[in-house]
Protein backbone atom coordinates (compact mmCIF):
# COMPACT_ATOMS: atom_id res chain seq x y z
CA UNK A 1 0.00 0.00 0.00
CA UNK A 2 1.38 3.41 -0.69
CA UNK A 3 1.86 6.16 1.90
CA UNK A 4 -1.05 8.21 2.82
CA UNK A 5 0.79 11.23 3.05
CA UNK A 6 4.02 12.02 0.74
CA UNK A 7 5.94 14.98 1.75
CA UNK A 8 8.52 16.48 -0.33
CA UNK A 9 10.62 19.41 0.12
CA UNK A 10 12.43 21.35 -2.48
CA UNK A 11 14.21 24.70 -1.50
CA UNK A 12 12.35 26.38 1.33
CA UNK A 13 8.83 24.93 -0.05
CA UNK A 14 7.57 21.94 1.52
CA UNK A 15 4.80 20.13 -0.28
CA UNK A 16 2.29 17.86 1.71
CA UNK A 17 -0.03 15.51 -0.57
CA UNK A 18 -2.76 13.78 0.71
CA UNK A 19 -2.34 10.34 -1.11
CA UNK A 20 -5.91 8.54 -0.91
CA UNK A 21 -7.16 9.21 -4.60
CA UNK A 22 -9.24 6.48 -4.74
CA UNK A 23 -10.83 7.76 -1.99
CA UNK A 24 -11.10 11.37 -3.23
CA UNK A 25 -8.31 11.81 -0.26
CA UNK A 26 -11.30 11.69 2.59
CA UNK A 27 -9.82 11.54 5.85
CA UNK A 28 -9.48 8.18 7.48
CA UNK A 29 -7.44 7.78 10.76
CA UNK A 30 -4.33 6.60 8.48
CA UNK A 31 -4.49 9.86 6.36
CA UNK A 32 -5.01 12.06 9.87
CA UNK A 33 -2.00 10.11 11.18
CA UNK A 34 -0.13 10.58 8.45
CA UNK A 35 -0.93 14.02 8.34
CA UNK A 36 0.11 14.78 11.95
CA UNK A 37 3.59 13.33 11.49
CA UNK A 38 4.23 15.43 8.19
CA UNK A 39 3.25 18.76 9.87
CA UNK A 40 5.50 18.05 13.07
CA UNK A 41 8.32 16.97 10.20
CA UNK A 42 7.59 20.76 8.82
CA UNK A 43 7.51 22.26 12.12
CA UNK A 44 11.21 21.33 12.77
CA UNK A 45 12.51 21.74 9.45
CA UNK A 46 13.95 24.71 7.32
CA UNK A 47 11.17 25.41 4.93
CA UNK A 48 9.03 29.09 4.77
CA UNK A 49 6.30 27.60 3.15
CA UNK A 50 4.27 24.65 3.41
CA UNK A 51 1.60 23.40 0.52
CA UNK A 52 -1.07 21.70 0.99
CA UNK A 53 -2.77 19.68 -1.88
CA UNK A 54 -4.32 16.07 -2.93
CA UNK A 55 -3.24 13.37 -5.15
CA UNK A 56 -5.20 12.39 -7.87
CA UNK A 57 -8.27 14.29 -9.27
CA UNK A 58 -9.89 15.32 -5.55
CA UNK A 59 -8.03 17.90 -2.81
CA UNK A 60 -10.03 16.10 -0.17
CA UNK A 61 -13.74 14.54 0.28
CA UNK A 62 -14.01 15.51 4.25
CA UNK A 63 -14.21 13.07 6.67
CA UNK A 64 -14.21 9.03 5.98
CA UNK A 65 -17.89 8.38 5.89
CA UNK A 66 -17.71 4.64 5.43
CA UNK A 67 -15.34 5.13 8.98
CA UNK A 68 -18.56 7.49 10.91
CA UNK A 69 -21.08 5.13 9.72
CA UNK A 70 -21.14 3.40 12.76
CA UNK A 71 -23.36 0.07 10.97
CA UNK A 72 -20.03 -0.12 8.46
CA UNK A 73 -17.16 0.53 10.92
CA UNK A 74 -18.99 -1.17 13.70
CA UNK A 75 -16.98 1.12 16.24
CA UNK A 76 -19.34 4.08 17.81
CA UNK A 77 -16.20 5.72 19.17
CA UNK A 78 -14.12 5.91 16.07
CA UNK A 79 -16.15 9.21 15.13
CA UNK A 80 -14.98 11.49 17.60
CA UNK A 81 -11.61 10.12 17.35
CA UNK A 82 -11.44 11.26 14.04
CA UNK A 83 -13.05 14.52 14.68
CA UNK A 84 -10.36 15.07 17.73
CA UNK A 85 -7.45 14.31 15.90
CA UNK A 86 -8.91 16.72 13.00
CA UNK A 87 -9.41 19.22 15.36
CA UNK A 88 -5.61 18.62 16.60
CA UNK A 89 -4.35 19.04 13.23
CA UNK A 90 -6.08 22.13 12.66
CA UNK A 91 -4.63 23.61 15.45
CA UNK A 92 -1.34 21.97 14.66
CA UNK A 93 -1.17 23.59 11.22
CA UNK A 94 -2.25 26.88 12.32
CA UNK A 95 0.24 26.97 15.11
CA UNK A 96 3.30 26.64 12.09
CA UNK A 97 5.63 29.21 11.78
CA UNK A 98 5.38 28.17 7.80
CA UNK A 99 3.50 30.26 5.69
CA UNK A 100 0.68 27.30 4.71
CA UNK A 101 -1.00 27.03 1.10
CA UNK A 102 -4.02 25.27 0.42
CA UNK A 103 -3.47 24.17 -3.35
CA UNK A 104 -7.30 22.97 -3.72
CA UNK A 105 -6.56 20.79 -7.16
CA UNK A 106 -10.24 19.21 -6.78
CA UNK A 107 -13.50 18.90 -4.68
CA UNK A 108 -12.46 20.18 -1.11
CA UNK A 109 -15.71 18.60 0.77
CA UNK A 110 -16.64 19.72 4.78
CA UNK A 111 -13.23 19.13 6.77
CA UNK A 112 -11.55 19.22 3.41
CA UNK A 113 -12.97 22.77 2.80
CA UNK A 114 -12.04 23.48 6.80
CA UNK A 115 -8.60 22.00 5.77
CA UNK A 116 -8.59 25.39 3.39
CA UNK A 117 -9.62 27.84 5.98
CA UNK A 118 -7.13 26.88 8.27
CA UNK A 119 -4.37 27.62 5.54
CA UNK A 120 -2.74 31.38 4.95
CA UNK A 121 -3.47 31.34 1.18
CA UNK A 122 -5.93 29.06 -0.89
CA UNK A 123 -5.59 28.40 -4.50
CA UNK A 124 -7.64 26.70 -6.83
CA UNK A 125 -9.16 27.00 -10.18
CA UNK A 126 -12.31 27.63 -11.43
CA UNK A 127 -13.76 23.90 -11.77
CA UNK A 128 -12.86 23.30 -8.60
CA UNK A 129 -15.95 22.13 -5.93
CA UNK A 130 -15.85 23.60 -2.66
CA UNK A 131 -18.03 23.48 0.02
CA UNK A 132 -19.72 22.62 3.21
CA UNK A 133 -22.62 19.68 2.67
CA UNK A 134 -22.64 18.68 6.08
CA UNK A 135 -25.93 19.96 7.01
CA UNK A 136 -27.43 18.12 3.81
CA UNK A 137 -25.94 14.89 5.83
CA UNK A 138 -27.72 15.61 9.36
CA UNK A 139 -24.31 16.44 10.65
CA UNK A 140 -22.64 19.67 11.54
CA UNK A 141 -19.48 21.00 10.97
CA UNK A 142 -18.69 22.44 14.24
CA UNK A 143 -14.76 21.54 14.11
CA UNK A 144 -14.14 23.36 10.81
CA UNK A 145 -16.51 25.92 11.81
CA UNK A 146 -14.06 28.76 13.78
CA UNK A 147 -11.68 28.52 11.02
CA UNK A 148 -14.70 29.26 8.50
CA UNK A 149 -15.61 32.34 10.52
CA UNK A 150 -11.89 33.54 10.84
CA UNK A 151 -11.51 33.12 7.13
CA UNK A 152 -14.48 34.63 5.50
CA UNK A 153 -16.31 36.41 8.63
CA UNK A 154 -19.31 35.32 10.59
CA UNK A 155 -22.00 36.09 8.18
CA UNK A 156 -20.98 34.47 5.03
CA UNK A 157 -19.89 31.49 7.13
CA UNK A 158 -23.15 31.52 8.35
CA UNK A 159 -24.79 31.13 4.81
CA UNK A 160 -22.24 28.80 3.41
CA UNK A 161 -22.73 26.63 6.27
CA UNK A 162 -26.40 26.34 6.97
CA UNK A 163 -27.07 26.44 3.55
CA UNK A 164 -24.89 23.34 2.66
CA UNK A 165 -24.18 22.03 -0.83
CA UNK A 166 -20.97 23.09 -3.07
CA UNK A 167 -19.79 25.46 -4.93
CA UNK A 168 -17.52 26.49 -7.89
CA UNK A 169 -14.06 28.01 -7.61
CA UNK A 170 -15.69 31.41 -8.78
CA UNK A 171 -18.05 31.27 -6.67
CA UNK A 172 -15.40 30.18 -3.81
CA UNK A 173 -13.41 33.46 -4.95
CA UNK A 174 -16.05 35.83 -4.73
CA UNK A 175 -16.57 35.07 -1.02
CA UNK A 176 -13.21 35.09 -0.09
CA UNK A 177 -13.19 31.55 0.06
CA UNK A 178 -10.59 30.88 -2.77
CA UNK A 179 -7.47 34.15 -2.87
CA UNK A 180 -6.60 33.01 -6.01
CA UNK A 181 -7.95 31.23 -9.45
CA UNK A 182 -6.11 29.74 -11.75
CA UNK A 183 -8.50 29.77 -14.94
CA UNK A 184 -8.27 25.74 -15.15
CA UNK A 185 -6.99 22.57 -13.32
CA UNK A 186 -4.09 22.40 -15.67
CA UNK A 187 -3.24 26.20 -14.52
CA UNK A 188 -2.87 25.11 -11.02
CA UNK A 189 0.52 23.62 -10.17
CA UNK A 190 1.63 26.96 -11.83
CA UNK A 191 0.24 29.44 -9.69
CA UNK A 192 0.71 27.47 -7.36
CA UNK A 193 4.49 27.39 -7.91
CA UNK A 194 4.23 31.18 -8.33
CA UNK A 195 2.55 31.99 -5.14
CA UNK A 196 4.42 29.66 -3.48
CA UNK A 197 7.84 31.11 -5.15
CA UNK A 198 6.68 34.79 -3.82
CA UNK A 199 5.88 33.90 -0.33
CA UNK A 200 9.37 32.38 0.26
CA UNK A 201 10.98 35.52 -0.21
CA UNK A 202 9.95 36.69 3.21
CA UNK A 203 12.12 36.50 6.25
CA UNK A 204 11.27 33.34 8.11
CA UNK A 205 11.36 35.34 11.22
CA UNK A 206 9.07 38.35 9.94
CA UNK A 207 6.62 35.33 8.48
CA UNK A 208 6.65 33.56 11.68
CA UNK A 209 5.85 36.87 13.71
CA UNK A 210 3.42 38.02 11.65
CA UNK A 211 1.50 34.93 11.52
CA UNK A 212 1.69 34.74 15.61
CA UNK A 213 0.62 38.68 16.36
CA UNK A 214 -2.50 37.72 13.69
CA UNK A 215 -3.09 34.00 15.78
CA UNK A 216 -3.35 36.01 18.55
CA UNK A 217 -5.55 38.96 17.48
CA UNK A 218 -7.91 36.63 15.60
CA UNK A 219 -8.18 33.87 18.48
CA UNK A 220 -6.65 30.96 16.78
CA UNK A 221 -4.92 29.98 19.96
CA UNK A 222 -8.19 29.61 21.65
CA UNK A 223 -7.83 25.58 21.35
CA UNK A 224 -11.15 24.76 23.52
CA UNK A 225 -13.29 26.05 21.03
CA UNK A 226 -12.15 23.72 18.00
CA UNK A 227 -11.70 20.78 20.81
CA UNK A 228 -14.92 21.02 21.90
CA UNK A 229 -16.17 21.33 18.49
CA UNK A 230 -15.37 17.90 17.91
CA UNK A 231 -17.66 16.81 20.90
CA UNK A 232 -20.47 18.52 19.26
CA UNK A 233 -19.65 17.42 16.17
CA UNK A 234 -19.28 13.79 17.32
CA UNK A 235 -22.49 14.15 19.33
CA UNK A 236 -24.66 15.23 16.15
CA UNK A 237 -22.82 12.21 13.95
CA UNK A 238 -23.69 9.69 16.58
CA UNK A 239 -28.23 10.50 16.37
CA UNK A 240 -30.12 8.08 14.52
CA UNK A 241 -31.06 10.88 12.25
CA UNK A 242 -27.56 11.95 10.77
CA UNK A 243 -26.47 7.95 10.60
CA UNK A 244 -29.69 7.39 8.52
CA UNK A 245 -28.94 10.06 6.13
CA UNK A 246 -25.03 8.86 5.93
CA UNK A 247 -26.49 5.29 5.39
CA UNK A 248 -28.78 6.76 2.51
CA UNK A 249 -25.67 8.82 0.80
CA UNK A 250 -23.82 5.46 0.70
CA UNK A 251 -25.75 3.40 -0.76
CA UNK B 1 -48.81 45.89 12.61
CA UNK B 2 -47.59 42.72 12.27
CA UNK B 3 -48.11 39.70 9.97
CA UNK B 4 -48.10 36.02 10.08
CA UNK B 5 -48.75 33.39 7.46
CA UNK B 6 -47.96 29.85 8.51
CA UNK B 7 -47.31 27.51 5.30
CA UNK B 8 -45.81 23.83 5.38
CA UNK B 9 -42.75 24.03 7.23
CA UNK B 10 -42.35 27.35 7.60
CA UNK B 11 -43.23 30.70 8.88
CA UNK B 12 -43.38 34.79 7.35
CA UNK B 13 -43.90 37.04 9.57
CA UNK B 14 -44.03 40.34 8.05
CA UNK B 15 -43.37 44.03 9.23
CA UNK B 16 -47.37 45.13 7.71
CA UNK B 17 -47.30 49.11 8.24
CA UNK B 18 -47.23 49.72 4.54
CA UNK B 19 -48.80 53.47 4.32
CA UNK B 20 -45.72 54.54 6.45
CA UNK B 21 -43.20 52.41 5.05
CA UNK B 22 -43.38 49.85 7.89
CA UNK B 23 -41.84 52.86 9.95
CA UNK B 24 -41.30 51.04 13.87
CA UNK B 25 -43.10 52.05 16.59
CA UNK B 26 -42.67 50.42 20.47
CA UNK B 27 -45.62 48.13 19.82
CA UNK B 28 -44.78 47.18 16.32
CA UNK B 29 -41.40 45.81 17.49
CA UNK B 30 -42.75 44.04 20.53
CA UNK B 31 -45.31 42.07 18.80
CA UNK B 32 -42.06 41.23 16.18
CA UNK B 33 -40.30 40.34 18.97
CA UNK B 34 -43.20 37.94 20.44
CA UNK B 35 -44.61 36.70 16.70
CA UNK B 36 -40.57 35.38 15.97
CA UNK B 37 -40.42 33.50 19.09
CA UNK B 38 -43.94 31.91 18.91
CA UNK B 39 -43.28 31.08 15.01
CA UNK B 40 -40.24 29.77 16.39
CA UNK B 41 -41.91 26.73 18.27
CA UNK B 42 -44.55 26.33 15.21
CA UNK B 43 -42.26 26.08 11.98
CA UNK B 44 -38.82 24.74 10.63
CA UNK B 45 -37.46 28.19 9.43
CA UNK B 46 -38.48 31.51 9.30
CA UNK B 47 -39.00 34.72 6.66
CA UNK B 48 -39.13 38.12 7.85
CA UNK B 49 -40.36 40.46 5.09
CA UNK B 50 -41.77 44.58 4.96
CA UNK B 51 -45.45 44.84 3.10
CA UNK B 52 -45.80 47.28 0.34
CA UNK B 53 -43.40 49.11 -1.63
CA UNK B 54 -40.61 48.76 0.86
CA UNK B 55 -39.24 46.88 3.84
CA UNK B 56 -38.55 48.87 6.58
CA UNK B 57 -37.80 52.87 6.57
CA UNK B 58 -36.58 52.64 10.09
CA UNK B 59 -38.24 54.20 13.28
CA UNK B 60 -41.25 56.38 13.01
CA UNK B 61 -39.18 59.62 14.14
CA UNK B 62 -42.11 61.92 14.48
CA UNK B 63 -43.31 60.23 17.56
CA UNK B 64 -39.90 60.94 18.73
CA UNK B 65 -39.78 64.36 18.15
CA UNK B 66 -41.12 66.71 21.00
CA UNK B 67 -39.95 63.85 23.87
CA UNK B 68 -37.17 65.61 25.54
CA UNK B 69 -37.37 62.57 27.78
CA UNK B 70 -36.34 60.97 24.98
CA UNK B 71 -38.80 57.86 26.62
CA UNK B 72 -40.32 56.70 22.92
CA UNK B 73 -36.66 56.90 21.50
CA UNK B 74 -35.73 54.53 24.50
CA UNK B 75 -38.62 52.14 23.59
CA UNK B 76 -37.30 51.80 20.11
CA UNK B 77 -33.95 51.42 20.30
CA UNK B 78 -34.72 48.82 23.14
CA UNK B 79 -37.10 46.80 21.23
CA UNK B 80 -34.79 46.77 18.11
CA UNK B 81 -32.25 45.64 20.46
CA UNK B 82 -34.30 42.71 21.49
CA UNK B 83 -35.57 41.43 17.93
CA UNK B 84 -32.67 41.50 16.65
CA UNK B 85 -31.13 39.08 19.76
CA UNK B 86 -34.27 36.92 19.39
CA UNK B 87 -33.98 36.34 15.86
CA UNK B 88 -30.04 34.88 16.63
CA UNK B 89 -31.24 33.18 19.51
CA UNK B 90 -34.01 31.19 18.10
CA UNK B 91 -33.23 27.70 17.19
CA UNK B 92 -35.21 27.68 13.57
CA UNK B 93 -33.08 29.40 10.74
CA UNK B 94 -33.91 33.25 10.02
CA UNK B 95 -34.08 34.71 6.37
CA UNK B 96 -34.49 38.20 5.89
CA UNK B 97 -35.64 39.98 2.22
CA UNK B 98 -35.01 43.35 1.90
CA UNK B 99 -37.12 44.90 -0.91
CA UNK B 100 -37.01 48.45 -1.67
CA UNK B 101 -35.53 50.02 1.22
CA UNK B 102 -34.37 48.50 4.88
CA UNK B 103 -32.88 51.94 6.26
CA UNK B 104 -31.44 52.82 10.07
CA UNK B 105 -33.51 50.27 12.53
CA UNK B 106 -35.13 48.56 9.38
CA UNK B 107 -31.06 47.54 8.58
CA UNK B 108 -30.17 46.69 11.87
CA UNK B 109 -32.45 43.87 11.33
CA UNK B 110 -30.13 42.15 8.96
CA UNK B 111 -27.83 41.47 11.80
CA UNK B 112 -30.09 39.31 13.35
CA UNK B 113 -30.71 37.29 10.46
CA UNK B 114 -28.95 33.84 8.97
CA UNK B 115 -29.40 34.85 5.30
CA UNK B 116 -30.40 38.11 4.08
CA UNK B 117 -31.86 38.44 0.40
CA UNK B 118 -32.04 41.92 -1.27
CA UNK B 119 -33.15 43.62 -4.54
CA UNK B 120 -29.87 45.02 -6.50
CA UNK B 121 -31.32 48.37 -6.27
CA UNK B 122 -32.76 48.31 -2.30
CA UNK B 123 -30.93 51.14 -0.41
CA UNK B 124 -29.74 49.95 2.83
CA UNK B 125 -27.61 51.96 5.48
CA UNK B 126 -27.48 53.56 8.86
CA UNK B 127 -27.64 57.21 8.28
CA UNK B 128 -28.70 58.37 12.07
CA UNK B 129 -26.21 60.36 13.18
CA UNK B 130 -27.52 62.91 11.15
CA UNK B 131 -30.77 63.23 13.27
CA UNK B 132 -28.26 62.74 16.59
CA UNK B 133 -28.83 59.17 17.10
CA UNK B 134 -25.70 56.51 17.35
CA UNK B 135 -26.38 53.32 15.64
CA UNK B 136 -24.21 51.48 18.59
CA UNK B 137 -26.93 49.22 19.18
CA UNK B 138 -26.37 47.49 15.48
CA UNK B 139 -22.56 47.55 16.04
CA UNK B 140 -22.17 44.15 17.44
CA UNK B 141 -24.43 42.03 15.16
CA UNK B 142 -22.92 43.45 12.77
CA UNK B 143 -19.05 42.51 13.50
CA UNK B 144 -19.78 39.13 14.03
CA UNK B 145 -21.12 39.22 10.56
CA UNK B 146 -18.74 41.80 8.36
CA UNK B 147 -15.36 43.48 8.51
CA UNK B 148 -14.71 45.95 11.57
CA UNK B 149 -13.26 47.98 8.75
CA UNK B 150 -16.74 48.00 6.70
CA UNK B 151 -18.98 48.05 10.31
CA UNK B 152 -16.98 51.15 11.05
CA UNK B 153 -17.93 53.27 7.99
CA UNK B 154 -21.22 51.95 7.24
CA UNK B 155 -21.82 53.52 10.89
CA UNK B 156 -20.45 56.58 10.55
CA UNK B 157 -21.44 57.26 7.46
CA UNK B 158 -25.37 58.25 5.88
CA UNK B 159 -24.45 56.98 2.84
CA UNK B 160 -27.38 54.55 1.52
CA UNK B 161 -25.77 51.97 -0.89
CA UNK B 162 -27.20 49.66 -2.90
CA UNK B 163 -28.16 46.04 -2.48
CA UNK B 164 -25.00 44.81 -5.03
CA UNK B 165 -22.62 46.82 -2.49
CA UNK B 166 -24.47 45.44 0.48
CA UNK B 167 -23.18 41.98 -1.22
CA UNK B 168 -20.18 43.07 -1.94
CA UNK B 169 -19.25 43.91 1.72
CA UNK B 170 -21.56 40.65 3.40
CA UNK B 171 -24.44 42.57 4.73
CA UNK B 172 -26.45 40.93 2.06
CA UNK B 173 -26.23 37.41 0.84
CA UNK B 174 -28.26 36.82 -2.45
CA UNK B 175 -29.23 40.21 -4.47
CA UNK B 176 -32.03 39.45 -7.10
CA UNK B 177 -32.67 41.81 -9.80
CA UNK B 178 -36.23 42.80 -9.54
CA UNK B 179 -37.99 43.62 -6.06
CA UNK B 180 -40.80 41.83 -6.59
CA UNK B 181 -38.58 38.52 -6.93
CA UNK B 182 -37.69 39.33 -3.23
CA UNK B 183 -40.40 37.33 -1.52
CA UNK B 184 -40.10 34.39 -3.33
CA UNK B 185 -36.81 33.83 -3.23
CA UNK B 186 -36.65 34.05 0.52
CA UNK B 187 -39.04 31.99 0.80
CA UNK B 188 -37.09 29.59 -1.51
CA UNK B 189 -34.54 29.55 0.85
CA UNK B 190 -36.56 29.03 3.83
CA UNK B 191 -38.13 26.05 2.52
CA UNK B 192 -34.78 24.38 1.58
CA UNK B 193 -33.72 25.33 5.16
CA UNK B 194 -36.78 23.69 6.57
CA UNK B 195 -36.05 20.48 4.59
CA UNK B 196 -32.93 19.59 6.13
CA UNK B 197 -32.03 17.75 8.82
CA UNK B 198 -33.60 19.40 12.12
CA UNK B 199 -31.37 18.67 14.41
CA UNK B 200 -27.85 19.55 12.29
CA UNK B 201 -29.77 22.80 11.10
CA UNK B 202 -30.34 23.86 15.15
CA UNK B 203 -26.79 22.28 16.58
CA UNK B 204 -24.79 23.89 13.25
CA UNK B 205 -26.81 27.63 13.91
CA UNK B 206 -26.38 27.40 17.89
CA UNK B 207 -22.68 26.46 17.48
CA UNK B 208 -22.02 29.51 15.05
CA UNK B 209 -23.93 31.75 17.69
CA UNK B 210 -21.04 30.41 20.43
CA UNK B 211 -18.58 31.05 18.09
CA UNK B 212 -19.37 34.66 17.49
CA UNK B 213 -20.38 35.53 21.31
CA UNK B 214 -16.77 36.58 22.01
CA UNK B 215 -18.69 40.06 19.86
CA UNK B 216 -22.45 39.81 20.00
CA UNK B 217 -21.23 39.79 23.89
CA UNK B 218 -21.14 43.37 23.36
CA UNK B 219 -24.99 44.14 22.06
CA UNK B 220 -26.05 45.51 25.52
CA UNK B 221 -23.29 47.83 25.68
CA UNK B 222 -23.97 48.87 22.06
CA UNK B 223 -27.70 49.52 23.21
CA UNK B 224 -26.05 51.07 26.32
CA UNK B 225 -24.50 53.75 24.18
CA UNK B 226 -27.38 54.31 22.25
CA UNK B 227 -29.64 55.04 25.13
CA UNK B 228 -27.22 57.60 26.72
CA UNK B 229 -28.07 60.19 23.71
CA UNK B 230 -31.72 59.99 23.79
CA UNK B 231 -33.65 62.86 24.66
CA UNK B 232 -30.35 64.64 24.44
CA UNK B 233 -30.05 68.16 23.17
CA UNK B 234 -28.67 67.30 20.18
CA UNK B 235 -30.86 64.65 19.18
CA UNK B 236 -34.21 67.20 19.73
CA UNK B 237 -32.84 69.89 17.64
CA UNK B 238 -32.08 68.05 14.97
CA UNK B 239 -35.15 65.80 15.36
CA UNK B 240 -37.17 69.06 15.54
CA UNK B 241 -35.59 70.46 12.09
CA UNK B 242 -36.72 67.06 10.59
CA UNK B 243 -40.36 68.92 10.27
CA UNK B 244 -39.13 72.61 10.72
Amino acid sequence: MSAPVILETKGLIATLTINRPEARNAMSIEILDGMHKAVDEVASSDASVLVITGAGRAFCAGMDLKAVLIELSGDPGLGEELLTSLAKLTLKIRKLAQVTVASVNGAAIGGGCGLTCVCDVTVSHADAKLGFPEVDLGICPAVIAPWVVKKLGGGVARKVMLMGGVMSGQEAKDIGLVDHLADDRDGLAELTQTIADRLATGGPKALAATKGLLNEIDGSNEAQMVLKGAKLSAAVLATPEAQAALAARLK
Amino acid sequence: MIKVELQDQIAIVSLDRPEKRNAMVPEMLSQLDQEIKNCAHKARALVILGEGKTFCAGFDLKMCANDPGGETMRQLLTGLSMVVRTMRAIEVPVVLGVHGAAVAGGCAMLGGADIVIADEQAKLGYPVVKIGVSPAVSAAFMMASITPGAVRTRLVDTELISGIEAKRIGLVHETVENRDDVRGRAVEIAEILAKKPGSAIRATKSWLNEICEPMTNNAQAGLDVSLSLTGSPEEQERLAALWG
